[in-house]
């Protein structure tokens, strides 16, 4: 009973800080919804008995991801701090209807579906040990070749930003 | 050694693909290649035919194969099979190959395209050899077209000619007109029998796997392939024409091998042929037009190869009459003691060509056998091999030839092919006494004449001798001597071997025969004089016209294409630019040009709203597979 | 306990919204916080399937850890992207990158 309840004030404290991270009007305000927002979906990995990937959540998005995006919008920034300036484009109504309606969607989907192999609500415990057998065993070349990407990814990041002669 | 046969295919098929890639730069351009080839081609020939002898008759036919692919319960095998028939096309193939090669080294000096020659004249003996061997139909019918392909390009060898060109291309056309009949032919037997390999369909076809009439009706289409290929009337028209190649392809390919082929088809298929009701007459009738039909044009021909050429056609035509009498072993002794003789005769004639430096009028020619000895006296005993002169090998096989028809096909066929031997004789002579005897009719030709050298008399000289002896085989003695099981018949046969004795009465008749047509050839050019013959053409002027004019087959088959094909062309040329260019091809590139100019606008560059394209796109589609998929 | 619905619909309430984001916003840092929202929604729904449809193989799990590395990947890239419009056209508003047309 404490969790249900518990897990309804995360659920709504998610929904709320996303809203807020494509509703506010600052984007620094964005930015602290989207921490907020992140750390609630870590907290749902918590509910589903998953602690290594909240885990991750909280260091990769909570840590890297959030500072990465803060710096980003102090190199790009807009304006003078505080002013108001129009955050939103002119497709803005369409963009909310289409929106509106892939919820519709997916929300009837969900609730509609009978899931196959469904436990009603009674969730087993992943452990960790199972995690890292898949991980290293099943899926050892996936995971090597992500190890690339992140490589890759980075080189090309500073290979982009990086400041040129003659810039 | 005998189910490694395919090796005989083998080493020429190689030799041409490095001739193909190296020729042009090797010392000699390569011909020494080629030689070699066909010199190492005519030795293991006498390995194979060593270890088939040696295997005995029990094993007889030896068969090598390999499963090429399978395709559900569709096993494809290809491979060999070698028997009595195969042993006797081997022979032939790889002895005239082995001689032309050796001639053409002293008659293509200096001509254009060399090497290349001498490549596709590799691929020709790899693919006939693969024709003869061949287990199944389909590979046969593979080779087949190789070979036609080759004969092909030999033709046009000396394609800044147009006359090569258009020769090269009318060999081709024509020929394929029958190999469509041949494809649809093995299509049907593969259809009623599920197999492409030979002895299978035999089996299958005395098991009564084919209805008479539908067997005669594929028989008919295959038989359509061997005349194309054979060059029997009415798809006679490419052979005289194929002249315009080099005078040793002529040898090889149109006389003594390729065109032979369709004689081996038939030969091989025989049994088929026998269970299809009338198509044994079939084959009798169209060989007999043919022997009758070209022995006459022949009469008219002024050029050295165009008589020859006609010449082949006839004796094809003889072989034909023999298969059609339902004897494998008189068609095939013809087949292959004319293959040697015309060969001869062939490669005589090209080096009265080098001799005289490229003339071939029998009208420019006359009196070269004081300038050309060896020459003419190898022309001579071909002349009289193929005239049918006791004890020559022409004159065995024809007498095998009268004696099948003698007792199988009654008087009528009888008395025709006596007069077609007659005009053998006939034009033989005359094409002997024209070009050899008398006085030069062109003092300028004549006083540049000379004999060629050893590189193509050689081949002449051993070609001759074959032509002496060859009929010999003939002979129950002969054959047990060089360890076959006896004489040729005893040797090759369908049904039952036969042991030969000679026939005093029926010998002495084809004597008649030669002796007939020969001095009538003496009497009517006596001492290469003209005076006679002039005053016999003036005498029948319309029939000497028709003669000279081929009886106007080529007129008619031009009228045909003008008229039937070019006028269908222009209606297809119609659909084709109005129906399928004008609204097909341009009316949907317009339409897509359109469609662009106009949509171009829906592209803003914005890509937000390309993004909220995509996205409406995905609910649209979600919303359509739940309410189409449920 | 929590039924599933609840973490599905969560996660398509989250998702549309990070649509919307990715519709609306025009800063492309904006934007691609909103991407990050759309990545996470996705990632919460696979945790969710794997735990309450397939208990005892962690596949969905290991697709959820897949998922976070490549979106880390894709925040790099993107930020480095969007530092360099802005330094070659003075501004991060998307709606002004408009060179892809005819």
């Amino acid at each position: 009973m404490t969790t249900e309840v518990l897990w309804w004030i995360f659920a709504v404290g998610v929904v709320g800080t996303a809203a807020g991270v494509v509703l506010s009007r600052t984007v620094v305000h964005s930015a602290i919804f989207l921490i907020l927002s992140l750390a609630g979906v870590g907290a749902m990995y918590l509910f589903l008995t998953v602690e290594f990937i909240a885990l991750v959540q909280f260091l990769i998005y909570g840590g890297a991801v959030t500072v990465l995006i803060l710096l980003a919008l102090m190199l790009t920034r807009m304006g003078v701090a505080g002013r108001p300036e129009p955050v939103t484009g002119a497709q803005a109504p369409f963009g909310a209807l289409v929106a509106l309606a892939l919820m519709a969607t997916l929300v009837a989907v969900a609730v509609a579906t009978a899931w196959p192999g469904d436990l009603g609500g009674s969730p087993e415990a992943v452990s960790i040990e199972q995690i890292g057998e898949a991980l290293f065993e099943h899926y050892g070349a996936p995971f090597i070749i992500m190890a690339v990407l992140l490589l890759v990814a980075f080189i090309g990041a500073i290979a982009i930003a990086r400041q040129e002669d003659g810039d | 050694m005998a189910e490694h046969a395919w090796m005989l295919a083998a080493v020429p098929a190689f030799a041409f693909v490095a001739l193909t890639a190296t020729g042009r730069h090797l010392p000699r351009q390569g011909d020494f290649v080629a030689v070699l080839t066909a010199a190492a081609v005519f030795a293991l020939f006498f390995a194979v035919l060593a270890s088939f002898l040696g295997l005995g008759d029990a094993a007889w036919p030896v068969l090598n194969s390999i499963e090429w692919t399978a395709i559900g319960s569709f096993e494809l095998r290809m491979g060999i099979a070698v028997d009595q028939i195969t042993i006797v096309m081997l022979a032939v193939i790889t002895t005239v190959a082995f001689m032309v090669n050796v001639f053409s080294v002293g008659y293509m000096k200096g001509e254009p395209r060399y090497w290349w020659y001498f490549a596709v004249l590799q691929l020709f003996v790899a693919s006939m050899l693969m024709l003869v061997l061949a287990d199944n139909l389909l590979l046969l019918y593979i080779a087949w077209e190789v070979v036609g392909l080759s004969s092909f390009l030999l033709i046009g060898h000396y394609w800044e000619r147009r006359s090569a060109v258009e020769a090269a291309k009318k060999a081709f056309v024509t020929t394929r007109v029958g190999d469509v009949g041949l494809l649809i032919g093995i299509i049907l037997l593969w259809d009623a029998t599920g197999t492409f390999n030979i002895l299978d369909i035999f089996h299958a076809v005395e098991a009564g796997a084919v209805g008479e009439t539908r067997l005669f009706v594929t028989m008919m289409f295959i038989l359509l392939g061997a005349m194309g290929k054979s060059a029997q009337v009415p798809f006679h028209v490419w052979l005289p024409d194929a002249m315009e190649g080099p005078t040793p392809v002529s040898a090889l390919i149109h006389a003594a091998t390729m065109v032979v082929a369709g004689v081996y088809l038939v030969a091989r298929l025989l049994p088929l042929f026998e269970s299809a009701g009338g198509a044994l007459m079939v084959i009798t009738i169209v060989g007999l037009v043919t022997a009758l039909f070209s022995g006459a044009v022949a009469f008219a021909q002024t050029d050295i190869k165009k008589v020859l050429a006609y010449s082949t056609v006839s004796q094809l035509g003889f072989m034909f009459v023999a298969l059609g009498a339902g004897l494998v072993s008189a068609g095939m002794f013809h087949l292959f003691t004319h293959a040697f003789f015309k060969a001869l005769l062939f490669l005589g004639a090209g080096s009265v060509i080098i001799g005289t430096h490229h003339h071939q009028e029998m009208g420019q020619l006359g009196g070269l056998w004081r300038k050309m000895p060896v020459t003419a006296a190898t022309f001579l005993i071909g002349s009289l091999a193929l005239a049918g002169l006791f004890p020559l090998a022409g004159f065995w096989s024809k007498d095998e030839i009268l004696h099948a028809v003698d007792a199988h096909r009654g008087a009528l066929v009888f008395l025709l092919i006596s007069v077609a031997s007659i005009m053998t004789a006939f034009y033989t002579m005359r094409l002997f006494v024209r070009t050899f005897l008398g006085k030069p009719q062109d003092e300028a030709i004549a006083s540049h004449t000379r004999e060629t050298g050893a590189i193509m008399t050689l081949p002449l000289v051993f070609l001759a001798i074959l032509s002496v002896i060859a009929g010999l085989a003939v002979f129950h003695e002969v054959g047990d001597a060089l360890g076959f099981p006896g004489g040729f018949g005893e040797f090759v046969y369908l049904h039952h071997p036969e042991v030969f004795h000679v026939d005093w009465g029926l010998a002495g008749f084809s004597t008649a025969l030669f002796v007939l047509g020969a001095f009538a050839a003496g009497w009517l050019y006596r001492g290469g004089r003209l005076d006679r013959a002039t005053a016999l053409a003036e005498w029948q002027p319309r029939l000497y016209e028709l003669l000279r004019r081929k009886f106007y087959f080529d007129e008619l088959y031009q009228a045909l294409i003008d008229r039937v094909v070019l006028g269908f062309s222009y209606v297809v040329s119609w659909f084709d630019r109005f129906a399928v260019n004008d609204t097909g091809v341009d009316g949907s590139a317009a339409m897509t040009g359109y469609a662009g100019f106009l949509l171009k606008h829906l592209q803003t560059g914005r890509v937000p709203n390309y993004a909220l394209a995509i996205a409406a796109g995905v609910v649209a589609l979600t919303l359509i597979t739940l309410a189409v998929g449920g | 306990m929590v039924p599933l619905e609840n973490y599905l619909v969560l996660s398509g309430i989250l998702f549309s919204l990070g649509v919307y984001g990715v519709l609306a916003r025009r800063n492309a840092v904006l934007v691609l916080m909103s991407v990050e929202l759309m990545l996470n929604a996705v990632s919460l729904n696979f945790v969710a399937f794997a735990v309450y449809l397939d208990p005892g193989r962690a596949t969905g799990i290991v697709f959820a850890v897949f998922v976070i590395a490549v979106a880390a990947a894709e925040v790099g890239l993107a930020l480095a992207i969007v530092i360099r419009l802005f330094r070659n056209r003075s501004t991060a508003n998307v709606d002004e990158a408009a060179t892809m047309r005819w």
